[in-house]
């Protein structure tokens, strides 16, 4: 592989107490997958809000890239292109 | 200080915290902290200077602690929650009990699925309890209703009992590094075998340590019609243990139901103890009206206490931890129900008054003076 390609994060509101205040982080990955192990290797505290213990994506949290979820896709193992947006949401809910 | 009266009140969308001079005449309510969060624990740790712990159930975020040392007026997160080892497979879906443990700083906390974990520094890192958490019987426990829970903790010496729905009452006699299934008595309704080794669905334990060896179950009650292999099996649902658990007898005789969650003793008197009987279809109280039942003889006999409550038409539910009482000369019962009343019963449950009506759904109630 390459050059990591340069990949933008985008925090979600109510994580953002888990980075201190960042609405956006650069990431290096090529994949989903990558990214998330980016995550845990410099940002601990949220990572473990996106992923549980096993190292799953937590089930009612959705992540995009750009505009598609990545379920979509190829799951964590979506590639990811320089300029790409990563966003982490939790998935829609009431009650 | 005067001492105050403090309650922590876990519900559906965050904990609140209520407290009252010790007349009781009035409580001043503040919250929800950890807001839109479900709160399924808390814990007012009174050693030392005092602290709240609450358990925040996130659906998306996962499963935090957290602490508050200005008598919950604010929270924080703590560093970290309890999770299994990566290699473990399992994850920790919600947290069910947070109880003081032997060390000065130390928590035991109960999780879905059914372990148990140990804090040494005050909530900020936990360690997997293997002793239970890995027991060969963990694998085969069942989720009830509310999911594969440790929602009980008793701490009596270097004994240890615990409350796994459905998994049954385990002790541990050597300080928790091993337990055993302790469940002689305790009955099942939704099994062939009405008393097997494990598998009961224990809804809450108490005790009291004026009476070494005696503990109070509430048990999954309500199959005294089944009709299926084993029979019939009436008033499995709350019982009595005279030996440190290791057996049980029923108590359940001259209750309206033996289904019901909490079970509480009094602070001062070891034969009391209170219950909620619930039927078992609806999981409300008897023809809509609600009562608590106390019991001064240890379980020999129980009477109805419903002064002040609904007498018609009242359909909640109160759930494993949602009732408590204060350890007051005359002491006063707290209940929390799902449609978000917190009710109190003054002179010992004989009076009660509805202190805030429109909480949310509540899961949890803890009291303590401080």
């Amino acid at each position: 592989m390459g050059r990591t390609p340069d990949i933008t994060l985008h925090v979600a509101g109510p994580l953002r107490t888990y980075c201190a205040g960042a609405s956006q982080l650069p990431i290096s990955a090529h994949t989903v997958r990558g990214a998330l192990e980016d995550l845990e290797r410099s940002q601990l505290a949220l990572y473990r809000n996106v992923c549980d213990e096993s190292g799953k994506v937590r089930k009612h949290l959705n992540v995009f890239v750009n505009s598609d979820n990545v379920r979509d896709l190829n799951g964590v193992d979506t590639a990811l292109m320089p300029g790409d947006v990563v966003t982490i949401l939790p998935a829609v809910s009431g009650g | 200080m005067a001492e105050r009266v403090i309650l922590t009140i876990g519900t559906k969308k965050g904990v609140f915290v209520a407290d009252s001079a010790k007349p009781r005449r009035s409580f001043a309510l503040r919250g929800p902290m950890g807001p839109g969060v479900p709160v399924y624990s808390t814990l007012i740790d009174t050693r030392g200077t005092p602290r709240l712990y609450a358990s925040s159930c996130n659906p998306f975020f996962g499963n935090k602690v957290l602490r508050s040392t200005n008598m919950g007026k604010t929270f924080e997160e703590t560093k970290s929650g309890p999770a299994f080892p990566k290699e473990d497979g399992r994850v920790v879906a919600n947290i069910w009990s947070i109880e003081p443990g032997p060390g000065k700083k130390e928590l035991w906390c109960g999780v879905e699925p059914a372990s148990l974990f140990r804090s040494t520094d005050g909530g900020d890192s936990w360690e997997l309890v293997p002793g239970i958490s890995n027991h060969e019987h963990a694998r085969k426990w069942q989720p009830g209703n509310g999911g594969l829970c440790m929602h009980t903790i008793i701490r009596d010496g270097n004994r240890v009992h615990l409350g796994i729905s459905t998994g049954g009452h385990y002790l541990s006699e050597d300080g928790g590094n091993t337990f055993t299934a302790s469940n002689q008595g305790v009955g099942a309704g939704f099994a062939p075998d009405p008393y097997p080794e494990f598998g009961q669905c224990v809804h809450k334990i108490a005790r009291h340590d004026d009476a070494p060896g005696r503990l109070y179950m509430q048990n999954h009650g309500g199959w005294g019609n089944w009709t299926g292999p084993g029979g019939p099996r009436p008033d499995i649902g709350v019982l009595r243990s005279d030996d440190h658990g290791h057996t049980w007898r029923s108590i359940a005789k001259g209750l309206p139901s033996d289904f019901g969650f909490p079970i509480v003793v009094h602070p001062h008197d070891a034969d009391t103890v209170y219950v909620m009987p619930l039927e078992p279809e609806t999981r409300s109280c008897p023809g809509g009206a609600p009562a608590v039942w106390r019991s001064e003889n240890g379980g020999d006999s129980w009477s109805r206490l419903s002064r002040g409550l609904p007498k018609k038409q009242s359909f909640f539910t109160v759930l494993r931890d949602a009732m408590d009482i204060d350890g007051l000369k005359e002491p006063a019962l707290y209940f929390g129900t799902t449609t978000g009343q917190l009710w109190i019963g003054r002179e010992g449950g004989e009076k009660w008054d509805c202190l805030f009506d429109s909480l949310p759904p509540i899961h949890n109630v803890k009291v303590a003076v401080v």
